[in-house]
């Protein structure tokens, strides 16, 4: 069923879509089929066209260019009547004018907009001023900045280890990196991990070779400093004393929901934007979708992320069917356990995508 | 120099300059924010202490209405001026030589009883004295400062700064009499005594008690510290302590509350050893009540915020110490007649969270066994006070928190100095009204440039020298001082164009950074007099006037400077009080 139907009277409906990631993806795609006259904008901070980030441990095996690593082409976009606004970051959402303000002050107007902004990874903040001597990995750019500043076999501490980290970190030790694991509560974030499971996967990482210091015994991490002359490039401090050297050092603390352009707007939010599961926020005009939004869980009876590429796409779907007047509900399709693969390593569902 | 008592401009100054119109004590913000861009910081501290006995100390930790309403921060602006942190620069680097000016009234022979050193009391004494009245301050503590020196930690507010300020704005023959209760207990000065003795009698107590949250198998009303030591109301626990007793937390604590005092709670938690510190909050973060900076030192401390949550109960061992916290999910609500957001428990959704120690710091509420007379009071409790400041006793005048419940510390001191003023005018009839001075500035007092300087971040204590006497905030050095006071639009400038001499070139619409200088065909003018909407027209046929809509002007001065006739004028916009 199709909502909006065209007709000379009636102007295009303006879907907007904040974010050009899987959710936000799926969402155009479904906009676009269900709503075919609809004007469809997405707008995205990032430079580049939706690629898949998944991949971005790859850079480190064979260089890939990143229209390799890309999902869809320029053409897909003009074909299917998609604007896309790049390198622009959206500051604020009025939903009383039904406008999106851009970093550049400009604003967009929207009849529906959906929220896809994902999450950024988490840096605790008591560790925020030593950011400019962390590495992340969220985009092409900061993993091919790490891959630079990382040498032939170099040493890569990872702080924390949520399984984007522990993904890149089974990578480097195939190309014979050394991996120092700090860990923190965050390993193995997003999978929810009773002790003896931890323990258990610990020792799996282990035995691939990585170095995995307590994190919790060591009292926490204090300080990131620039290591001195003849030693690597960093120096991890430790609350308790002690410390560990690398050549790169990158947080992988999990996730937090990028809404600060969304706080006075009127919506939701607790962490994340708050959404029923058919992806609706408290205001009629807007959605959300993806790592964003937290969804009330009726089991449960509390509002919890689902992260995961089939999760996140299936929501991006829903978003589509009900901006347009449809009345689906989200229901989780992928729900991760840690598992071993057939040597042995760690293997985790939240790997997997199509 | 003009003065002006038309409506019209009276009016341009309270929607025009929205930092002063957003403080209770009606600060002159771009007033002194220009002082310390010309370097006068001594002149700056004066501009605020017209407003404001208390500038180091609200430079600290005013909770900052002003910041949220500036222009600085609407929607494309960018981020609010950090108006606060620049008056604090003002303090800290004035001369050490610097002299405060007061003007002073003759003697007026009347006789004033303050109750309640806080805030309130200690700026109403203040402009009283200044007036010529006789005030006596009585004060059940110690010392002197109500919640701000035994709420407030020592970490954002430093005691040797309060004492200087403190003594400044008594110096001027305010009896202070501390240790000396008001009520009607063994020892204490009874009121009706205070209002038999002294012309007037101003209440100042504030909010001495803890709002209770009621948990299961707690008896309502009880005080839980009494059911498990690890137990405890939030404002004794900080209150304790600043009276000099040694507090003890628990491995993990859990704070319950979203206002100053659960964060402070929670900082001094972690500071006393607790090692995994959460605060639990009925909400969410987005509507926690204080400013991001504090929520941000607090987080990078350690502390951990949980939201959508309320506290039902506890869970104890048969020793009666804590082994968790039970609380039941929420979501969201409506919004709550103070404006805060409301949170819905979800049935069925309760759960326990492990914790050794629990600090309760919902609230505050006032107190008022201490009056041996009926007072009026209002629905929530608080006395109930007239337009001329009196409570329904005659003589009876309160201010502060123990009028509007618990609020903040420029709330107290604004409300506290217009009671003031009220019972002057009561005592001896004198009577004020605000005018609004004009002068002529020359040329535009900004450069465009000014507009992509990007908000200075607070120099911080590094994490591991963070105790709990140690001032986490260093203030802003004079360059960072130098460059925030740049950014401010100095909204007290006036632009206008003299539509008698215009010639309708439009080179100020072209160089306009932004949809400031309108067509119009009309202004409304409100119910006060004030000007209300402009009404645009694109029809030149209908063009009344070339107009600046100064809510949109950010005051660069780029039209100024365009303009071939000059019928473009600046003028700098201040509200003064004068008697009548
Ligand atoms: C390197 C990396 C590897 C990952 N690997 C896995 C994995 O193996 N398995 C897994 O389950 N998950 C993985 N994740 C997490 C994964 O990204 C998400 O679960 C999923 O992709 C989320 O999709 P999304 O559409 O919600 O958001 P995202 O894919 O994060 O997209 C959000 C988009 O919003 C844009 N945006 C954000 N804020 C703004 C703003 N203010 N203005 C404009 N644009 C904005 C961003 O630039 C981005 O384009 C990985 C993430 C990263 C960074
Ligand atoms: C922990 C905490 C942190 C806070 N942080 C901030 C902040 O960061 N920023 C902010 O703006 N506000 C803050 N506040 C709020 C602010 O401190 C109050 O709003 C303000 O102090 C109220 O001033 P007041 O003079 O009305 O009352 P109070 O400051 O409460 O002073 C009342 C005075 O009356 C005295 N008194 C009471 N009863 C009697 C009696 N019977 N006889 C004699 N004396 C009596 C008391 O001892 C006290 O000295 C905080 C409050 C708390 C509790
Ligand atoms: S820009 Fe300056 S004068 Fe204008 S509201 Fe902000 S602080 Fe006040
Ligand atoms: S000073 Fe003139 S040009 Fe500049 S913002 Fe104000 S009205 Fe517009
Ligand atoms: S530049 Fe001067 S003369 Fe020209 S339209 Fe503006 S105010 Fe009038």
């Amino acid at each position: 069923m199709t909502a909006h139907h065209a007709s000379p009277s009636v102007p295009p409906h303006r879907y907007v879509i904040i974010g050009n990631g899987v959710a936000g993806n799926q969402a155009a795609e479904g906009l676009r089929s269900r709503d075919p006259e609809g004007l469809v904008t997405i707008i995205t901070n990032n430079r580049l066209l939706f690629y898949n980030r998944y991949l971005l441990p790859l850079l480190f095996r064979s260089h890939k260019d990143w229209r390799e690593l890309q999902s869809h082409s320029a053409d897909y976009y003009q074909k299917h009547r998609i604007r896309v606004i790049r390198d622009v970051r959206v500051t604020a959402v009025d939903a009383g004018r039904r406008q999106v303000m851009l970093a550049h002050k400009e604003p967009i107007t929207y009849d529906t907009l959906l929220v896809a902004t994902g999450g950024r990874s988490y840096l605790p903040e008591e560790l925020a001023d030593s950011r400019h001597l962390l590495n992340s990995f969220g985009t092409y750019e900061q993993a091919m900045a790490v891959k630079k500043a990382l040498p032939d076999r170099g040493t890569v501490v990872m702080l924390g280890g949520d399984m984007i980290g522990l993904d890149l970190a089974r990578t480097l030790l195939s190309i014979d990196c050394r991996v120092v694991l700090v860990t923190h509560e965050t390993t193995f974030w997003p999978h929810q991990v009773t002790p003896e499971v931890r323990m258990e996967f610990l020792n799996v990482l282990r035995d691939m070779g990585m170095d995995v210091i307590d994190g919790d015994a060591a009292g926490g991490v204090t300080a990131i400093e620039p290591g001195t002359a003849g030693l690597p490039a960093r120096r991890v401090v430790f609350r308790q004393g002690g410390d560990v050297y690398g050549d790169v050092v990158m947080p992988f603390y999990g996730l937090v929901p990028s809404v600060e352009f969304m706080m006075g707007s009127g919506t939701d939010i607790e962490r994340g934007i708050l959404v029923g599961t058919n992806l609706r926020t408290n205001d009629n005009h807007i959605f959300a979708a993806g790592d964003v939004c937290q969804i009330w869980s009726e089991q449960e009876h509390a509002y919890r992320f689902y992260y995961g590429y089939q999760n996140v796409r299936a929501m991006g779907a829903v978003a589509a069917s009900n901006m347009t007047g449809g009345n689906e509900h989200f229901a989780i399709t992928q729900n991760g356990s840690l598992r071993r693969d057939g040597h042995g390593h760690i293997d985790s569902s939240f790997w997997a995508y199509d | 120099m003009q003065f002006s008592d038309d409506p019209r401009d009276i009016g341009w100054v309270r929607t025009n300059v929205p930092c002063q119109n957003a403080c209770p004590a009606g600060t002159n913000v771009p007033a002194y924010i220009r002082s310390i861009a010309e370097g006068l910081h001594g002149q700056a501290y004066e501009i605020n202490r017209e407003s404001n006995v208390l500038p180091s100390v609200l430079g600290r930790i005013c909770s900052r209405p002003c910041e949220s309403a500036c222009r600085h921060g609407w929607p494309g602006n960018g981020e609010p001026v950090g108006i606060c942190s620049l008056k604090r620069s003002a303090a800290d680097l004035k001369d050490s030589g610097h002299r405060i000016t007061e003007r002073l009234f003759a003697p007026t022979g009347k006789r004033i009883a303050v109750v309640g050193a806080g805030p309130a009391g200690i700026a109403a004494a203040h402009d009283l004295s200044l007036l010529g009245h006789d005030v006596v301050i009585f004060e059940k503590e110690e010392k002197p400062g109500g919640m701000l020196r035994y709420g407030i930690p020592e970490f954002r507010l430093p005691r040797p700064l309060l004492d200087i300020e403190l003594h400044n704005a008594l110096r001027l023959g305010v009896q202070l009499r501390t240790g000396t209760p008001v009520g009607v207990g063994k020892g204490a000065v009874r009121v009706s005594t205070l209002l038999a003795d002294f012309d007037a009698v101003l209440l100042g107590t504030g909010c001495m008690a803890p709002s209770r949250l009621d948990l299961r198998g707690i008896p309502p009303g009880q005080d839980p510290s009494r059911v498990s030591q690890d137990v405890e109301y939030g404002l004794h626990f900080l209150m304790d302590l600043h009276r000099g007793q040694n507090k003890r937390v628990g491995r993990r604590v859990a704070v319950v509350g979203a206002g100053f005092t659960a964060l402070d709670c929670a900082r001094v938690a972690r500071r006393l050893g607790g090692m995994e510190v959460t605060i639990h909050l009925r909400t969410s973060e987005e509507y926690i009540p204080v400013t991001h900076e504090e929520l941000f030192e607090t987080k990078r401390e350690g502390i951990r915020i949980k939201g959508l949550r309320t506290p039902v109960g506890l869970q104890l061992d048969d020793n009666g110490r804590l082994l968790g916290v039970e609380f039941v999910q929420n979501r969201l609500g409506g919004w709550r007649d103070n404006g805060r957001r409301l949170a819905v428990p979800i049935e069925g959704s309760e759960f326990i969270e492990t914790c050794d120690t629990l600090i309760i710091a919902i609230g505050q509420v006032t107190v008022n066994d201490f009056l041996d007379m009926r007072v009026e009071l209002d629905r929530w409790g608080n006395v109930r006070i007239a337009e001329n400041g009196m409570t329904s006793v005659s003589g009876l005048f309160a201010a502060g928190d123990f009028v509007h419940g618990a609020s903040t510390a420029i709330q107290a001191i604004g409300h506290a100095r217009k009671i003031a003023d009220k019972i002057d005018t009561w005592l001896v009839g004198r009577k004020r009204r605000q005018v609004v001075q004009m002068e002529p500035v020359a040329a535009p007092l900004r450069d465009h440039a000014f507009d992509f300087i990007q908000r200075q971040a607070m120099p911080t204590t590094p994490l591991p020298e963070r105790q709990l006497t140690r001032e986490v905030e260093c203030g802003l050095t004079r360059d960072l001082a130098s460059e925030e006071a740049k950014r401010c639009y100095l909204c007290d400038l006036r632009y206008q164009i003299n539509v008698d001499r215009c010639i309708y070139c439009r080179a100020c619409i072209e160089v306009a950074p932004r949809n400031c200088i309108k067509l119009i065909s009309d202004v409304e003018i409100q119910k006060d007099g004030s000007y209300g909407q402009l009404l645009e027209t694109k029809e030149w046929s209908r063009v009344a006037a070339i107009w600046i809509d100064n809510n949109e002007c950010i005051r660069c001065g780029a039209c100024f400077k365009v303009c071939p006739v000059a019928c473009i004028s600046i003028t700098r916009n201040k509200l003064i009080t004068v008697d009548v």
